[in-house]
This record gives C-alpha cells, sequence and structure tokens, in this order.
C-alpha cells in the first residue's frame, strides 16, 4: 500500500506539473483548476505516505536524507498552494512544481528502516528540520529568479511574448526573490551550526569531511554574499537573480551529492 | 414564436450609410412606439450605434416584420430604402442567438473586445423596456446575452490587453513596477500624445508629476493642466534622478537624455528601475541607455510592437470567447426549445387521451360481461397505443426544437390533430 501510495503521490504532482506548463501557455482557468487539484490529490497521498512512513520508524520521517526530502517536497507543495492562493500568482506552480517533481522521484525511493546511529540527540532533530524549512524558502527563491530574468529578458527585448502576459511585474518578482532569501537564510545558517556543533560532539570535529556539509557550506556563502550584496551593496534584480540560481544550483548539488556520494548524510 | 434579427454594421455597410440610418434615443422612442402600434411585431428591441442599427424582433412573419421596420426607419431618417436594403443581414431563430450573443461580448465588434458596446446594448435593452415593447423572449434573450459578455469578459482576456499605445505604454510600467500609485512621473516636453500617456498614468495612481520643458510658459501650463510641477529645463538631470517614468516628446532632433546622463544618475538610485516612454520623432531618449541595468526604454516603434502583439493576443482570446459563445448558444436553445414545444406537447398528450377515453367508454359500454382483467387489458392496450404513437413525433419536436427549427413542425402537429392556435 505504501508503494502504491508514494506513486500516487508523484503521478499526482507529474500530472499537475504537466497542467501547470500547460496553463502557462493555455492560460484557461479549467487547467489551472484541474493543477491545482491535482496537486493536492498528489499531496494528500504524500500526507498519508508520511504518516505512514513516521509510524513505521516511530520517529519523524527525517532520519534519512530521502525520508527529509519527501518532508521537505511536502512543505513546498503546501506552501506553494498555498501562496498561489494569497498573491494570485497562479503561474508560480509552473516554476515550483517541476522541481517538486525531480526531488519526489528521488524521495519516492525505497530505504531502510534503521536509523542511523547518529541520530540520537534532540539537535540533530532540528537540525534537520531547519535546514529543511531554508531549503523549502530557497525553492521559491529560485522560482522567483527564474521569473524574473524572464520578465526582465522580455522586457528588454520589447517582444512580448507568453511570459510579458502571464508574469507579474519586475518589483514584484525582485520582492518576493528578496523576501524568500531573507527568510531561507537564517534557517540554513542555523541549521549548519547545530549541524557543525553536532559534528564536533559526535566526531570531535565540526570540520570533518563530508561532501554534503562541504557543498552546503559553499551554497551558504553564496547566498550569504547574495544577502549582504542586497543588503548593504544595494544588489537587486538581474545580479541578485543569477546569484539565487546560482545559490540554488550549488544546493542542489549538496542533495545530489548527500544522496549519492558516502559520508555521514548518505542514506 | 420566430425571433430574428435584421440590421447593418461596420461589417457590411459604410459609415456613410450607417451614420444616416442612426437614430438617437428620444426618436429612438417615437419609432419604437410606431413599430408596436403597427402590431406587426410582438416585442422589438432596436440598437443604433454608430457601428451598427439592428432591430431584434419577434413576429409570426418576420421577413413582414423586417420590412416594415426598415420601411419605417428609412422613411424617418430619409435614407433611401433601396440603399438600405443591399446592406441588409437577418438572422432566425438560434442564429438571431448567436448573434445577439456575439455583439453584446464584442465579439462582433470593430475594435474586438471594446467595452462600450455591452453598454450601449444594455441601453437600447433598457429604452425598449421603459416603451414596453420588451416581452418574455427577447428578455429571457437580452439578459442571457448580458450574462454571456460578462462571462466572455471575465473568463476570456479579450479586453485584458491595451490596444493603443498610451494605454500600452501604461500596461508595460505594470510590468515593471509593482502598482503604479506614488510614482513619479517626469514630462519632457509637451505633445497631445504624451499628455494622454501622462493622464492614463496620473489615473493609475501615479503621482507626483513634473514638467519640464524648454519654454518655460508650456511647462507651467501643462503642469496646471495635469495638477503636477513645472521644472526648469536645466534642471532636467536633477529631476530624472528622482523619479520612476519619463514620458518624452519634445521637437528636438538631438536625444535630450544622453547615455551618459543616464548611467550618472542610476548610480544614485540603487537599483530603483527606471522607465522611458519615448513619443517623440526623432526620439529623445538615447537608444543606448537600453544597454543599462534596470533602464527600460521604449520608443514609438517599440510601443507599436506590443500593441501589435496585444492585438494578437487579443485575437486567440477571442477564439476562446466565440467557442464559449457556441455553448451558451447551445444551452439557450435547448432551454428555449423545450419551453417552446412543452405546450405542444401536453396538448397533444391531452388531446389522444381524450380519443382514448372517449373510445374505450364505448367499447366497453358494448361488453358489458368483460370481467375486471378484460377491462383492464383494453385499458392498457389503448394506452399503449397512443403511447407508441406519441413516441416518435415527441422525440421528433424535442430534437428539431433543440437544433432551432421547430417552428414548421409544431405548426404542423397544431394543425394536422386539431389542437387550436397557439401563443
Amino acid at each position: 500500500m505504501h508503494g502504491n501510495l508514494i506513486n500516487a503521490a508523484v503521478i499526482g504532482y507529474v500530472v499537475a506539473t504537466g497542467l501547470a506548463l500547460a496553463y502557462l501557455v493555455q492560460r484557461q482557468d479549467l487547467v489551472h483548476r484541474l493543477a491545482v487539484l491535482a496537486t493536492l490529490a498528489g499531496w494528500a497521498a504524500h500526507s498519508v505516505v508520511l504518516i505512514a512512513r513516521a509510524i513505521e520508524l516511530g520517529a519523524p520521517p527525517l532520519g534519512s536524507l530521502p525520508d527529509a526530502i519527501s518532508v521537505a517536497v511536502w512543505v513546498i507543495v503546501l506552501v506553494e498552494v498555498l501562496i498561489e492562493r494569497r498573491t494570485g500568482l497562479r503561474v508560480l506552480g509552473a516554476f515550483v512544481l517541476p522541481i517538486v517533481v525531480v526531488l519526489s522521484l528521488k524521495a519516492a525511493t525505497p530505504r531502510a528502516v534503521t536509523l542511523a546511529p547518529a541520530l540520537a540527540s534532540v539537535w540533530i532533530w532540528i537540525h534537520i528540520a531547519l535546514a529543511l524549512i531554508g531549503i523549502a524558502a530557497f525553492v521559491f527563491n529560485f522560482a522567483g529568479a527564474l521569473m524574473y530574468l524572464l520578465q526582465e529578458h522580455q522586457l528588454k527585448a520589447k517582444r512580448p511574448g507568453a511570459f510579458y502576459y502571464r508574469l507579474p511585474a519586475l518589483e514584484t518578482l525582485d520582492h518576493l526573490t528578496f523576501r524568500t532569501l531573507a527568510l531561507g537564510f537564517p534557517f540554513l545558517t542555523t541549521g549548519l551550526v547545530l549541524g557543525a556543533l553536532w559534528a564536533r560532539t559526535a566526531w570531535g570535529s565540526p570540520f570533518t569531511f563530508d561532501p554534503l556539509a562541504f557543498l552546503s557550506f559553499l551554497a551558504w556563502l553564496i547566498y550569504a554574499g547574495t544577502l549582504a550584496g542586497r543588503a548593504a551593496g544595494g544588489w537587486h534584480g538581474r545580479r541578485a537573480a543569477y546569484c539565487s540560481i546560482i545559490g540554488f544550483a550549488m544546493l542542489v548539488l549538496t542533495l545530489g551529492a548527500g544522496l549519492f556520494l558516502p559520508g555521514r548524510h548518505g542514506s | 414564436m420566430p425571433l430574428f434579427v435584421a440590421g447593418l454594421s461596420h461589417k457590411n455597410a459604410g459609415v456613410e450609410l450607417r451614420e444616416q440610418l442612426a437614430v438617437e434615443e428620444d426618436k429612438l422612442r417615437e419609432v419604437l412606439a410606431d413599430l408596436q402600434a403597427a402590431a406587426v411585431l410582438r416585442e422589438v428591441v432596436v440598437v443604433s450605434t454608430c457601428n451598427r442599427v439592428e432591430v431584434y424582433g419577434v413576429a409570426e412573419a418576420p421577413g413582414e416584420a423586417r420590412a416594415l421596420v426598415f420601411r419605417h426607419l428609412c422613411r424617418q431618417r430619409g435614407v433611401d430604402l433601396a440603399q438600405v436594403e443591399g446592406a441588409l443581414y437577418t438572422h432566425l431563430d438560434g442564429d438571431a442567438v448567436r448573434h445577439a450573443f456575439r455583439v453584446a461580448a464584442s465579439l462582433d465588434s470593430m475594435m474586438i473586445g471594446e467595452p462600450q458596446i455591452l453598454g450601449q446594448v444594455k441601453d437600447a435593452f433598457a429604452l425598449a423596456q421603459a416603451c414596453e415593447t420588451v416581452g418574455p423572449q427577447l428578455h429571457s434573450l437580452f439578459s442571457q446575452a448580458f450574462n454571456v459578455a460578462k462571462r466572455v469578459r471575465t473568463e476570456t482576456e479579450i479586453a485584458r490587453h491595451a490596444v493603443s499605445v498610451s494605454f500600452a505604454a501604461v500596461e508595460l510600467a505594470k510590468k515593471i513596477f509593482a502598482g503604479l500609485s506614488g510614482r513619479a512621473v517626469l514630462l519632457v516636453g509637451a505633445g497631445k500624445m504624451s499628455e494622454l500617456a501622462a493622464k492614463h498614468l496620473v489615473e493609475q495612481g501615479a503621482f507626483p508629476i513634473y514638467v519640464a520643458n524648454r519654454t518655460w510658459s508650456r511647462a507651467q501650463d501643462l503642469a496646471r493642466a495635469l495638477s503636477g510641477t513645472p521644472v526648469q529645463w536645466e534642471e532636467l538631470e536633477t529631476a530624472l534622478a528622482s523619479v520612476d517614468i519619463v514620458v518624452t516628446s519634445t521637437g528636438a532632433t538631438q536625444p535630450v537624455i544622453t547615455r551618459p546622463t543616464v548611467e550618472r544618475i542610476m548610480h544614485g538610485r540603487r537599483g530603483r528601475p527606471l522607465f522611458f516612454i519615448d513619443i517623440a520623432v526623432p526620439r529623445d531618449v538615447e537608444p543606448g541607455v537600453d544597454r543599462l541595468d534596470d533602464v527600460y526604454r521604449y520608443d514609438i516603434d517599440d510601443l507599436k510592437q506590443v500593441v501589435d502583439s496585444n492585438l494578437r493576443e487579443r485575437a486567440r482570446e477571442a477564439q476562446r470567447a466565440e467557442a464559449l459563445v457556441e455553448r451558451e448558444v447551445g444551452k439557450f436553445l435547448l432551454r428555449q426549445g423545450d419551453v417552446e414545444v412543452i405546450p405542444t406537447i401536453v396538448s397533444l398528450r391531452a388531446r389522444l387521451e381524450e380519443i382514448r377515453l372517449a373510445e374505450v367508454k364505448r367499447t366497453l359500454g358494448r361488453l358489458p360481461d368483460a370481467s375486471p382483467e378484460q377491462r383492464a387489458a383494453i385499458e392498457a392496450m389503448s394506452t399503449a397505443i397512443i403511447n407508441k404513437i406519441l413516441h416518435a413525433p415527441i422525440t421528433k419536436l424535442r430534437e428539431s426544437s433543440r437544433a432551432g427549427a421547430s417552428r414548421s413542425l409544431l405548426e404542423l402537429v397544431h394543425e394536422l390533430f386539431g389542437l387550436g392556435r397557439r401563443g
């Protein structure tokens, strides 16, 4: 039943992605409504999967990276639907859901039922939860940056195309990227610090080599630089958007390293 | 009873003919009263705008009614009837419904999606109501037409994008800035079109407005007209540094705003975007500023290009609107059709039931020894025969009414079964 529900969730997200992209082109109310329905259906199945997984583990399903990513996807989908509802930014799904699909495909792989022995302290759970919230915020940061670049390109090229009509104002998008950065950064920072502290307690040094820890530190540096540039140097718009995209690419690499390379975060 | 629309529009009649035939409101009252007095039309609404003169009517004999209406209109307006006859179109029943829906939804307009026509049709309908020439059929037609028009407006983007250069500029500004309220605007030079663009920006909440002109008095005049502030020509760069949107339309032969100037002022703006709307020919803003970050410059050709692309977007949306109208026409005819054939079906059934009862009574009168079972069998058989006979005609009547073509069939049924006159 578990496996079937995971598939149902992934299929729901895939269908929702297709519909959201179709909405970008077609701009029919019905298509958007179907996309939201498919998203919610996938999300509902996903919720059941997570609950089942928590019961199976006897702990929150955050103990392995695939589990944790699965929770992150669940949060991202929820936030995506909420933002669309609240701000009327109906094209957001087209930019966020493809990422959701990629992440959930990885999260849907079967995994062990035992917890890693290091996961004994409450601090490690907080480390994981904070890092996840940070990652969720950066998914929206990335989507906002991508939309900004597309809209900016259309306005500079002076040839209005589909994106010109569908996307909101540059300023709105720039605010979105700034706010998601300002929101995600403290979570990522605290998450990383807790991870380092835990590493010192568990392994004696905060900086023992772990591919995920190393890459996430690089991502953190990029985001820290962007935030500093924005706050102090008046960075904004295109430059900030490029930084967001590079930062997100680094985060993706981080997660990839965690999933595929051996290390303390390996599954 | 047959519904028809007859008239002429920008599609098939020149402006000369249209303006000759157009009727203003007080004259229209007379026309409606006269038409009602003639008693050929059961119901009538006349829509008269600069782009169309149309009569929506309900009449036993639409052809006759149409001739009467236009004879009357031509006489009133002193137009040659033969000239009008050549340009007239007539739509009946389902086609008339479609036409009414398309006109109200602005799909038949010269500029597809323009918003005035719905108001004009509503006014025409209200006037006819006031003159008591609207009955149930036109009432349901027009109420539904208004609903459809509203749906088209909200569910498609047919009227969403600007089709004039000045509105296109406002729309562009809204794609750069999140809302225009409180955005400062600088007008450089004083052309009619830049004034218009400035007015649109003010309507969207842009404030304050500055006006710079080489001629100080001209700057003062325009500033007063727009409730803005005049700016000395020498202060142009200072003003540029503080505003969000710049509309230029000077008669200068050389650019008045150069790339070095803009580069200088952008330094102090901390990334606040600057939008140039350059309506002047030759252009006032050096095209080189395009390569600067956060600077957006649209000259008149760029704006025209945006308008063209908006028009294409409208045309695409119009196709969706047409499909929506088509579905609504179908639904309307379905409801209408059932309403139209039900009385006939009921009276047809009643007529046959009357015959059946009389015949059964007679037969049973001749069979005094029949058992209750036998009586019941005779009742059942006679009812079955009637149902079998009625099945095909009723199905046919419903089908034809849904196709909007039940009139002749209904008449035939009434005639054949002697059902009396229909209402």
